[in-house]
C-alpha cells in the first residue's frame, strides 16, 4: 500500500485566511493510503521543504501531496524536496487550494473548506496511483535564428554569434535596420541614427557566423527546444545577388515609379530599387508588382532582336546592370526559393509599425501638410525625400508654423488604450532638432501631459522649453483645412482652461505603434500568444520579459511592446542571452509527462495522426502491421491521442487511467 | 480663488449624483482637454462646459455650481463625444448636471416659457402661423399637436407624471 | 414606392412653413411618398424635457416615434435637432432594457408603447441614400451652373455618429450637402470652419451675444474664403440663425454684406422649378435675386413642370 505524506500550507493568511487548514489536515489523516498529513505556515520555505525530506528519509511517506498554490510556480520546488528526501520526482501531486480556491470563494470559509477537502482527496487519490518517471534529454542544435532584422534583431543576433553561435537573421526587407534606420538623430543625444547604426548593420552582415537571410520570411517551424526546423522562404529579387554590387544603375534607368516606403511615402523610389543607401547587404530588387516588364520583357521569354542592330532588345534595368546580374531571360520562379535550416533557438526582433494617419478623421487626414511623425524623420532626414531640408509637402515650401500633436491612437479606447512610450521624447527631438537649425520657425507641442521617463529625459525635455519651443498641456481635438493648405488647429489649454486656435504651415501627429497585421501569421507559425495590447506576450511581465510561453523562443525589441531604443537593444541583449542558454547546455530535457504507445495493444486505425496538434505520431511498421509511434521529442502531452484511441493502447504518463478514475471517485464521493 | 476643499464624501456624493442623473461615464475622464477643444460652447465662451465641468464634479463642487450658466450654453452638439479617447460622452454629463440645475429650478426665465408652450400645445417653440402657412399654400393649422387636443392631453399625461410635473411649472 | 412619415417639429410648421412645403412638393415628385403624422408634438427640444429628466425626454419622443409605428412608416425629419433628439431617445431606450421598460409604462398611460419598429432619417439622408444623386438630376428643370454655395451640414446630423445609421465618410469633413447641392449644378467649395456650430439652439437663448459671436466667425469664415452666392443648409435651426441674423450684424455695422440662404430641399424645388411663392416666400435675408437668377430662361434645361409620379400631399 502507499504511504501518501499530505502537506497543507496556510500561505500565510492566503490560505488560512479563509479555509480551516488544520480542518483540511485532519480530514486528509483520515483519507485511505495517507500515512502522515502535516501543515506548516509557508510549505515551500525551507523548513516546509525539509519537514518533506525528513519524511521521506524516516521511510514515513513515498507518495507526496501539498495542497497550496499554484503548480505553475511552486511545483519545481517540491519536486525538487522529493528528489533531494531520494524519491522519484513524479510521485508527487499539488493541489491548489489557493488560486483555486481561497482566492475565489473568500466570501464562503465554510464551502472553500469543504472544496478544498475534496481537492486533497482527489490529490491523495491520483498520488496514491502515480508510477516513477524517467526523464530523457536530446541533444540541440547549435545554432539561432533571429526573426526581424531592425535594431533588436540586429543585436541578438550579434550577441548569439560572439558567443560562438551560427545564426540566422531573417529579415522580410531587402536589408536589415528596421525603423531605426529611417530615424534622422536619436533622443536623448541627438546622435545620426545612421551613424550609430550603420556600423553595427555592417558588423552583423560580415560576421562569419550571421548568416544574412534578407527579403526573406519565415515560412514553416517545426519541433521544440533545442531542434526547431524552419523553413524560410527567400522572397524572388529578379537580380542575381552573387553578381549585384549595389551600385544601383538598375534604379536610375528604370522608369516605372511608386512610392517609396522608406520614405514613407514622401517620394517615389523605382520598381527596380535599392531599399536605402546603407543597406545591408546592398544588392538591388525588382518589385515585380511594379515592373512594367519594359519592352515586352516578360520574365522567361526570349528577347526581340532589334531589326537595325541585330542585338537583342534589353529591359534598362537587364541593359544598366554592369554586373550582368539582372537576366530576365532566366526562368524567376516567382514564389522564390525555401531554405531549410535547423536551430536551437529562436529570437523574434519583428517590431512595430506606426499607425496610418487615415485613421484619425478629426484630423483632417487627407491634407498633405498633415503627417506622421515618422514621415516627419523621413522629412528632415539627410537621406529623406528633400535632403533633409524642412519643406512641407503640399507645396515644397518651408513652413513657418509646426504644430506637434501627441497621443494620436495611444491611451485612446477607440484605437489603442496603451501609451505609446516613445513618442513624446521623438517629438520633443524633432521639434530640438528644427528648432536648432531653424530658429525662426514657431513650434507648438500638444500633449496630454509629457511622459519623459528615462536617463537625461526630462532635461531633454525642459531642455526644449529653454530653447523657446512653446508647450501646452491639452490634447489637440481637431484640424480643420484652411485655403491654401493650411491648417488651423483646435486645441485647448490646461492651465489656461481656455481654448486655442491657430494656423500651422504643417502639423505632425505621433500616431501609435502597433504591431504589423502580419504578426498574426507569425504568431500561429511559432505558437505566440497576443498580450492585451496585442503585442506579443512574454511569459511572465516581470520575471520573464524576454521568454514566451513556447520553450527555447525568445523576444525582443517592440514586438513586444513600445519601447526606445536603449530598452530595446537591452531587451535584445538579455534575449540573446537567454536564447544561448539551452545551446550552451548542449542537451535539453525531455518530459516524461508524455504519451505512449502499447503497440501490442495498437490496431492500426491512425485515427491519432491526424488527431495530434503537434504531429508527434506517425504509422511504422511493427511485426509487418502498421502500429502507430509518438515521437517523444515532439509529444507536449497533450492526451488528445490518448482519449481518442478505440483500443485504449495509449497511456498518458503521470495522467494514468487508474490515477484519473481515482480523481474522479474522489471528487465525486 | 478660494483654494477648493477637498472632501472624499463630497467627491463621492457627487460622482453619484451626476451618474444617478445620466452623467455615467464622468470617471472615466483622464481631462485630457479634446472635448473643450471642439466645443463651440467653450469657444463662444461657456467655459465651465465637458471637460472643466468634469473636472469640478470630479472635486466635488456639485452643489457648489448650481447657478453656473455655462452649462445652459451646451449646443448638445455631441461634437465632444465624437471626440472624446476615453468613451466619456461628455455632453451626457452636461446634461446630466443640467438635470440638478432644473431640480433646483435654476435655469433662466426664458427657458420656462418653452416648458410651457410645450406643456400647453405640444410644441416649446410656438405662434400663431396661419396666415404664413396660407401664404405659402398650407392648410393654416398643421397637422401637429397644435391643434390636436387628444395628442395634447397625451403630452400633458407624460409631463404631469414626471419630475417635470412634480416642479410646478405648469 | 418608399413612404416616410414627415415629422415636422417647431420651427419648420410655424416659422418656416415654405420650408415644409418645399418637402411636400419636392418629394412626391421623385418618387417618396410623404404622410403626415398627425398629433406628433415638440421632439422635445434640447431645452425642455432631455435638460430636465432622461426617462421623460424618451418617453416624450417615444410618443412621436409610435405615431410613425402605428402607420408602420420610418420617420423623416428636416430639423437637426428633432434629429438629434429623436435618435438619441430611441437610442437611450433600445440600449437599456430597465430604461425601455420605465418608457413604456409611462406611455402606457396614454394607451402607447415604443416598439421600435420605426428608423429614423433625416431629410437629406433620405434625399442622399434613397433618392440618390441621379435620380435629383433628372428631375431638374433649371441648371444651376456657375452657383456658389456655402454649405451648412449642421451639427446634430454629425455626431454622436455611432448613434446615427446613415453616415459620413468623415463626419468632421461631410460632403454629403456638398454633393447634394452640386447634383444641382452648382459648385460647393470647402471652407475652413464648415463643421463649425451656427450658434443657434440653447447657446442663443442663455446669451445671444455669445451666439452672435460664433455665427459672426463662421459666416466671415464663408464670406471670406469662399464669397458664395448663398448659403445652403439642411438645418431649419441653421436656417434661422443665418437668415435672422446676417441682419442684426448688418445693421450694427459688425458685416457689410447679406449672403442669400436657403434650406437645400427649397433650392431643390426652386431647380425643380416649382413657384418660389409656395417654395421660398419667407425670408429676412433678401433672396428674390438669386431666385429670379435660378428660375431665368438661361438656364432652362427643361419645358415642362416636374414630373409628379406622386400627387403632391397638400395642395390648395
Ligand atoms: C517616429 C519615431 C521616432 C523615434 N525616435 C527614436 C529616438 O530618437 N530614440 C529612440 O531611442 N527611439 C526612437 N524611436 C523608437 C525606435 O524606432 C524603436 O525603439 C526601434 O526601432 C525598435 O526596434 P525593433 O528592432 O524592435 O523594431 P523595428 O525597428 O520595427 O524592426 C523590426 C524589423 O523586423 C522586420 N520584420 C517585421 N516582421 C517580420 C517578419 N514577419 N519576418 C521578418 N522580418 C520582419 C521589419 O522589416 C524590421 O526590419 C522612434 C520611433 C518612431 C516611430
Ligand atoms: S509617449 Fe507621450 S505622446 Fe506617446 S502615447 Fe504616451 S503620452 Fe501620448
Ligand atoms: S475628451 Fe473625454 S477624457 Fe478628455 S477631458 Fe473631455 S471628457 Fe475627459
Ligand atoms: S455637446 Fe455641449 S459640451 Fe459637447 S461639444 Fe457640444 S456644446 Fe460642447
Amino acid at each position: 500500500m502507499a504511504k501518501v505524506g499530505v502537506y497543507v500550507c496556510h500561505c500565510g493568511s492566503n490560505i488560512a485566511g479563509v479555509i480551516d487548514v488544520e480542518a483540511v489536515r485532519a480530514f486528509a489523516e483520515g483519507l485511505p493510503d495517507v500515512a502522515v498529513a502535516r501543515k506548516d505556515l509557508f510549505m515551500c520555505s525551507d523548513s516546509g521543504q525539509e519537514m518533506i525530506k525528513q519524511d521521506i528519509r524516516d521511510g514515513l511517506v513515498d507518495k507526496v501531496v501539498v495542497a497550496a498554490c499554484t503548480p505553475r510556480t511552486h511545483e519545481p520546488i517540491f519536486r525538487g524536496a522529493l528528489s533531494a528526501g531520494g524519491l522519484n520526482k513524479y510521485l508527487f501531486e499539488m493541489a491548489n487550494i489557493r488560486d483555486q480556491d481561497s482566492w475565489v470563494h473568500a466570501q464562503d470559509p465554510e464551502g472553500a473548506t469543504r472544496k478544498a477537502k475534496l481537492l486533497v482527496a482527489s490529490a491523495v487519490g491520483k498520488a496514491a496511483r502515480l508510477r516513477p518517471l524517467e526523464e530523457k534529454y536530446v541533444d540541440v542544435t547549435k545554432a539561432a535564428l533571429v526573426i526581424g532584422g531592425g535594431v533588436a534583431g540586429i543585436f541578438s543576433a550579434l550577441e548569439l554569434a560572439k558567443m560562438g553561435f551560427k545564426t540566422y537573421l531573417v529579415e522580410k526587407e531587402p536589408s536589415i535596420g528596421g525603423v531605426m534606420a529611417m530615424l534622422d538623430k536619436t533622443f536623448p543625444t541627438n546622435d545620426c541614427s545612421a551613424c550609430i547604426l550603420t556600423p553595427v548593420m555592417v558588423e552583423a552582415g560580415n560576421h562569419p557566423n550571421i548568416e544574412l537571410l534578407t527579403y526573406s520570411e519565415v515560412e514553416d517551424v517545426e519541433g521544440y527546444i533545442g531542434n526547431f526546423n524552419v523553413k524560410v522562404r527567400r522572397k524572388q529579387a529578379y537580380v542575381d545577388w552573387a553578381r549585384c554590387t549595389g551600385c544601383g544603375a538598375c534604379a536610375e534607368k528604370c522608369p516605372s515609379k511608386t512610392p517609396d516606403e522608406f520614405n514613407m511615402g514622401l517620394s517615389n523610389r523605382k520598381a527596380a530599387y535599392i531599399h536605402f543607401p546603407q543597406a545591408v547587404p546592398k544588392k538591388a530588387v525588382v518589385d515585380m508588382a511594379h515592373c512594367k516588364s519594359c519592352g515586352g520583357r516578360e520574365i522567361g521569354t526570349e528577347p526581340k532582336i532589334s531589326e537595325k542592330t541585330g542585338k537583342p532588345l534589353l529591359a534598362p534595368c537587364e541593359k544598366a546592370c554592369p554586373a550582368d546580374a539582372i537576366n530576365r531571360t532566366l526562368q524567376w520562379d516567382p514564389a522564390g526559393e525555401i531554405k531549410e535550416i535547423k536551430v536551437g533557438t529562436i529570437v523574434v526582433a519583428t517590431g512595430f509599425q506606426v499607425m496610418d494617419k487615415g485613421w484619425f478623421k478629426e484630423m483632417a487626414p487627407d491634407n498633405k501638410n498633415v503627417i506622421t511623425a515618422l514621415q516627419m524623420e523621413r522629412l528632415i532626414s539627410a537621406t529623406g525625400p528633400t535632403g533633409g531640408k524642412l519643406l512641407r509637402p503640399s507645396d515644397n515650401e518651408k513652413p513657418h508654423t509646426l504644430t506637434f500633436v501627441s497621443c494620436v491612437g495611444s491611451r485612446d479606447e477607440k484605437h489603442h488604450t496603451y501609451c505609446s512610450r516613445v513618442c513624446c521624447m521623438y517629438m520633443i527631438k524633432q521639434a530640438r532638432l528644427i528648432k536648432e537649425k531653424y530658429p525662426d520657425v514657431n513650434i507648438y507641442m500638444h500633449f496630454i501631459d509629457v511622459r519623459s521617463p528615462g536617463k537625461d529625459y526630462d532635461e531633454y525635455y525642459t531642455g526644449a522649453r529653454k530653447m523657446g519651443i512653446n508647450i501646452l498641456r491639452g490634447k489637440v481635438g481637431g484640424l480643420e483645412v484652411l485655403p491654401g493648405d493650411n491648417l488651423r488647429v483646435l486645441a485647448y489649454d490646461l492651465d489656461a482652461c481656455a481654448p486655442v486656435e491657430y494656423e500651422s504651415d504643417l502639423v505632425i501627429l505621433a500616431t501609435a505603434m502597433e504591431l504589423p497585421p502580419t504578426a498574426k501569421k507569425l504568431a500561429q507559425t511559432l505558437g505566440l500568444q497576443f498580450c492585451g495590447s496585442n503585442f506579443f506576450k512574454e511569459l511572465h511581465p516581470k520575471l520573464g520579459p524576454v521568454e514566451t510561453s513556447t520553450e527555447g523562443i525568445f523576444l525582443a525589441g517592440c514586438c513586444q511592446g513600445p519601447k526606445d531604443i536603449p530598452d530595446t537593444v537591452s531587451q535584445a541583449k538579455g534575449a540573446a542571452a537567454a536564447a544561448a542558454v539551452p545551446l550552451c547546455q548542449g542537451r535539453v530535457k525531455i518530459e516524461p509527462i508524455i504519451s505512449e504507445v502499447h503497440t501490442e495493444k495498437c490496431s492500426g486505425c491512425g485515427i491519432c495522426v491526424p488527431l495530434c496538434p503537434y504531429n508527434a505520431i506517425s504509422l511504422k511498421p511493427y511485426a509487418e502491421k502498421p502500429r502507430a509511434i509518438i515521437d517523444i521529442t515532439q509529444c507536449k502531452g497533450c492526451g488528445v491521442c490518448t482519449a481518442a484511441c478505440p483500443s485504449a493502447a495509449i497511456v498518458l504518463h503521470g495522467y494514468e487511467e487508474d490515477q484519473i478514475f481515482a480523481q474522479i471517485a474522489a471528487l465525486t464521493a | 480663488m478660494p483654494a477648493i476643499v477637498l472632501d472624499s464624501d463630497k467627491i463621492q456624493d457627487s460622482v453619484k449624483r451626476i451618474m444617478e442623473y445620466g452623467g455615467t461615464g464622468v470617471l472615466k475622464c483622464v481631462q485630457c482637454g479634446a472635448c473643450s477643444a471642439v466645443c463651440p460652447g467653450v469657444k463662444a465662451g461657456f467655459p465651465v462646459l465637458c471637460r472643466l465641468l468634469i473636472k469640478k464634479l470630479l472635486e466635488g463642487q456639485f452643489e457648489e455650481l448650481v447657478e453656473e450658466t455655462s452649462t445652459w450654453g451646451c449646443q448638445a452638439c455631441n461634437r465632444c463625444t465624437e471626440v472624446c479617447p476615453q468613451g466619456v460622452r461628455p455632453q451626457e454629463v452636461v446634461f446630466a448636471y443640467r438635470r440638478y440645475q432644473a431640480s433646483e429650478l435654476a435655469f433662466s426665465s426664458s427657458a420656462t416659457t418653452s416648458q410651457m408652450n410645450l406643456y400647453g400645445t405640444g410644441h416649446a417653440v410656438f405662434t400663431e402661423a396661419g396666415p404664413l402657412r396660407e401664404k405659402v399654400g398650407l392648410p393654416a393649422k398643421a397637422p401637429t399637436s397644435a391643434y390636436d387636443e387628444k395628442a395634447q392631453k397625451e403630452i400633458q399625461t407624460l409631463l404631469d407624471n414626471s419630475p417635470m410635473g412634480e416642479l410646478g411649472l405648469f | 414606392m418608399e413612404k416616410y412619415g414627415l415629422y415636422l417639429g417647431c420651427n419648420i410648421p410655424f416659422k418656416a412653413p415654405d420650408i415644409e412645403q418645399s418637402f411636400r412638393k419636392v418629394f412626391p415628385a421623385l418618387g417618396i411618398e410623404v404622410t403626415d403624422l398627425p398629433g406628433a408634438g415638440c421632439c422635445p427640444a434640447w431645452g425642455t424635457a432631455p435638460s430636465f429628466d432622461l426617462t421623460t425626454w424618451c418617453a416624450v419622443s417615444g410618443r412621436n416615434i409610435t405615431i410613425a409605428e402605428d402607420l408602420d412608416v420610418p420617420i423623416m425629419t428636416g430639423c437637426n435637432s428633432c434629429f438629434g433628439v429623436l435618435s438619441e431617445a430611441k437610442h437611450f431606450i433600445e440600449a437599456d432594457a430597465s430604461r425601455k421598460k420605465a418608457v413604456n409604462e409611462k406611455l402606457g398611460l396614454i394607451n402607447r408603447q415604443f416598439k421600435g419598429t420605426s428608423d429614423i432619417y433625416h431629410i437629406s439622408h433620405v434625399l442622399y441614400e434613397k433618392v440618390g444623386l441621379d435620380k435629383i438630376k433628372e428631375s431638374l428643370k433649371y441648371d444651376l451652373s456657375g452657383l456658389k454655395v456655402a454649405v451648412q451640414p449642421g451639427c446634430h446630423i454629425l455626431w454622436p455618429s455611432d448613434v446615427y445609421h446613415v453616415k459620413e465618410k468623415n463626419s468632421f469633413f461631410p460632403t454629403q450637402l456638398k454633393e447634394l447641392v452640386e447634383a444641382l449644378g452648382a459648385s460647393a467649395p470647402h471652407y475652413s470652419r464648415l463643421e463649425a456650430c451656427c450658434g443657434m439652439g440653447g447657446m442663443r437663448s442663455t446669451d445671444v451675444e455669445k451666439s452672435l459671436e460664433l455665427f459672426k466667425t463662421k459666416l466671415l469664415s464663408i464670406k471670406e474664403e469662399i464669397d458664395p452666392d448663398c448659403i445652403v443648409t439642411t438645418c431649419s435651426s441653421c436656417f434661422l440663425q443665418f437668415d435672422m441674423s446676417q441682419k442684426t450684424l448688418k445693421e450694427r455695422g459688425e458685416i457689410d454684406f447679406e449672403i442669400p440662404v436657403f434650406y437645400y430641399t427649397q433650392l431643390l424645388a426652386l431647380a425643380m422649378g416649382f413657384d418660389p411663392a409656395n417654395v421660398a416666400a419667407l425670408c429676412v435675408t433678401p433672396r428674390d435675386a438669386i431666385i429670379a437668377e435660378i428660375q431665368s430662361e438661361a438656364r432652362k434645361v427643361r419645358e415642362q413642370e416636374p414630373l409628379m409620379t406622386l400627387a403632391p400631399s397638400i395642395d390648395r
